[in-house]
């Protein structure tokens, strides 16, 4: 049995809606998958979340979902098998209320894609059904009966938020009330939406996914810069900022270096994992510390950049993040009449 | 680089790999073209050579396991979109390596792990790996569910290791 590819086909709805791809999503029940990281940016799931709702489409969060558990997995924590079996928990749970998953965060969309990749192995399919069957067991209380199963014909589809926001493009654009003011952006895509082919079809959409945000800045009127390490990790490497610091900070500064060296304004992302790693007070001051370089380029991921652009208030894009080098600067230029 | 001869080759290790992740039976394919190490993240600030290790590995060399290289890897996929050759699965190699070494008591130690030790203990208390999730908790049922998932995985002896501690600290205070 092979399982299917849950990616949303972003082809087919290309097709079928050339001009107005929102039409697709009117009668769809989308949900948001709730990245832990969003807690210390909650621009990135306002941002998304409040544009949704002004589209009005049906949009809500599932409160039985979990982490995606990519951090345990990816550090030998636990095995394919569990962690298999904490994607299946959660897909189980978002398809009882949803038929698409918006994804803010590269790790989490890479995790519920590879989860479900492992169920191909014919072992660890068989594992994973034995640990949710022992859920099962242990669950069987009246109002919440056992009812965790690999669900083989899963209609759930899943859809990074750049990718979505760029169908919607033309939808994004008129729901804005500022532009970008020619700012130069150096855009990164992070290593788990740049590299990834599980989620591909054909080698045509592979080549396009490197190209949508620098057309999302070029259509909100900035400038997209090229710059040497656009491609390049953002440092985080699957927690070695955590474990080799000395090491992945190279990594970090390099890229960030690599920006201001092109004079970009502020960089843009998807993720806000790699948000955490190029935003973090603490790592640029470590930076300094140990390498004797200060970089203060700005960081936005793309769904506060939306809500910047769209005029909302300050507590549903940075609020949180005002004090950051130079951020300040770069919302009051946007948002300036 | 070293030169080998045909006696060097040893399938062994190679083998036992595969029996345990059957997807690694591809990394027969690999021509040492070297791409996979000139586009690593980890190859620019570190002595990871992904080129080296599969070499290794395919000659049986299990020293592989105790070295500290495998655990440099940042998993970004890059080895595999650069690879021409089809499904060489490296990130996953590498996590599989790295199984292997913790099996034989070659893995990082406690002292490595610590760092874990907080993001384990949320995970397994608040099925989350920060303080608290943005908006609603995850209810206690579903945390309970993810603690019998989790069950005799490495997570929870982390997790348990920090309690112990905790509790070694205080009888001594």
């Amino acid at each position: 049995m092979e399982f299917s590819n849950l990616a949303l086909n972003l082809d087919e709805i290309e097709k079928k809606f050339p001009d107005n791809a929102i039409e697709f999503f009117k009668d769809k029940k989308l949900c948001l998958f709730k990245a832990c990281l969003e807690k210390y940016f909650p621009g990135v799931r306002w941002g998304i979340q409040d544009l949704l709702e002004e589209l009005q489409l049906k949009v809500e969060t599932c409160i039985n979902q979990s982490c995606c558990s990519g951090t345990f997995f990816q550090r030998n924590l636990i095995t394919r098998a569990q962690f298999a079996a904490i994607n299946e928990r959660n897909l189980n749970e978002m398809n009882q209320l949803a038929d698409l998953v918006l994804f803010s965060c590269n790790g989490c969309y890479n995790s519920l894609l590879r989860g479900r990749e492992f169920l191909n192995n014919h072992e660890v399919r068989k594992k994973t059904q034995e640990i949710l069957n022992q859920l099962k067991e242990k669950d069987n209380t009246e109002n919440y009966p056992g009812k965790y199963e690999i669900l083989e014909n899963l209609n759930l589809r899943l859809v990074h938020d750049l990718d979505f926001l760029y169908l919607i493009r033309n939808e994004v654009l008129n729901s804005l009330k500022f532009d970008l003011k020619n700012l130069k952006v150096a855009v990164h895509y992070g290593c788990h939406y740049l590299n990834l082919s599980r989620d591909k079809r054909t080698a045509e959409t592979y080549l396009k996914d490197k190209t949508k945000l620098d057309e999302l800045v070029t259509l909100f009127g900035g400038n997209p810069v090229d710059y040497q390490e656009k491609e390049c990790c953002c440092g985080w490497g699957a927690s070695q900022l955590v474990i080799h610091p000395k090491e992945a900070l190279k990594v970090t500064l390099k890229k960030l270096k690599s920006a201001e060296s092109v004079n970009a304004d502020f960089m843009l992302m998807p993720c806000p994992t790699c948000l955490y790693t190029l935003s973090k007070p603490e790592y640029r001051e470590k930076m300094k510390k140990w390498y004797g370089e200060r970089l203060d380029i700005p960081t936005i991921h793309l769904n506060e950049l939306i809500a910047i652009l769209r005029g909302c208030e300050e507590d549903r894009c940075i609020t949180l993040r005002r004090k950051s080098p130079r951020l300040d600067e770069i919302f009051e230029i946007i948002t300036q009449q | 680089m070293d030169e080998y001869s045909d006696s060097d080759w040893n399938w062994d290790f190679y083998e036992e790999l595969v029996d345990d992740v059957d997807e690694n039976k591809n990394m027969i394919q690999c021509i040492s073209c070297g791409k996979c190490v000139g586009d690593c993240p980890a190859s620019k600030v570190t002595n990871f050579n992904i080129r080296k290790i599969i070499t290794k590995v395919l000659r049986g060399d299990k020293s592989v396991l105790k070295e500290s290289d495998i655990w440099y890897c940042y998993l970004c996929e890059r080895c595999t979109r650069v690879c021409p050759k089809d499904n060489i699965n490296i990130p996953l190699l590498i996590i599989n390596l790295r199984n292997e070494s913790f099996k034989k008591g070659y893995g990082p130690q406690y002292n490595d792990l610590r760092k874990y030790v907080e993001m384990s203990k949320r995970f397994l208390t608040s099925g989350v790996v920060v303080e608290e999730p943005l908006g609603d908790k995850l209810p206690q049922e579903r945390i309970e569910e993810l603690d019998e998932i989790c069950n005799f995985a490495r997570i929870k002896y982390v997790f348990k290791a920090s309690r112990s501690n905790k509790n070694r600290a205080k009888r001594k205070k």
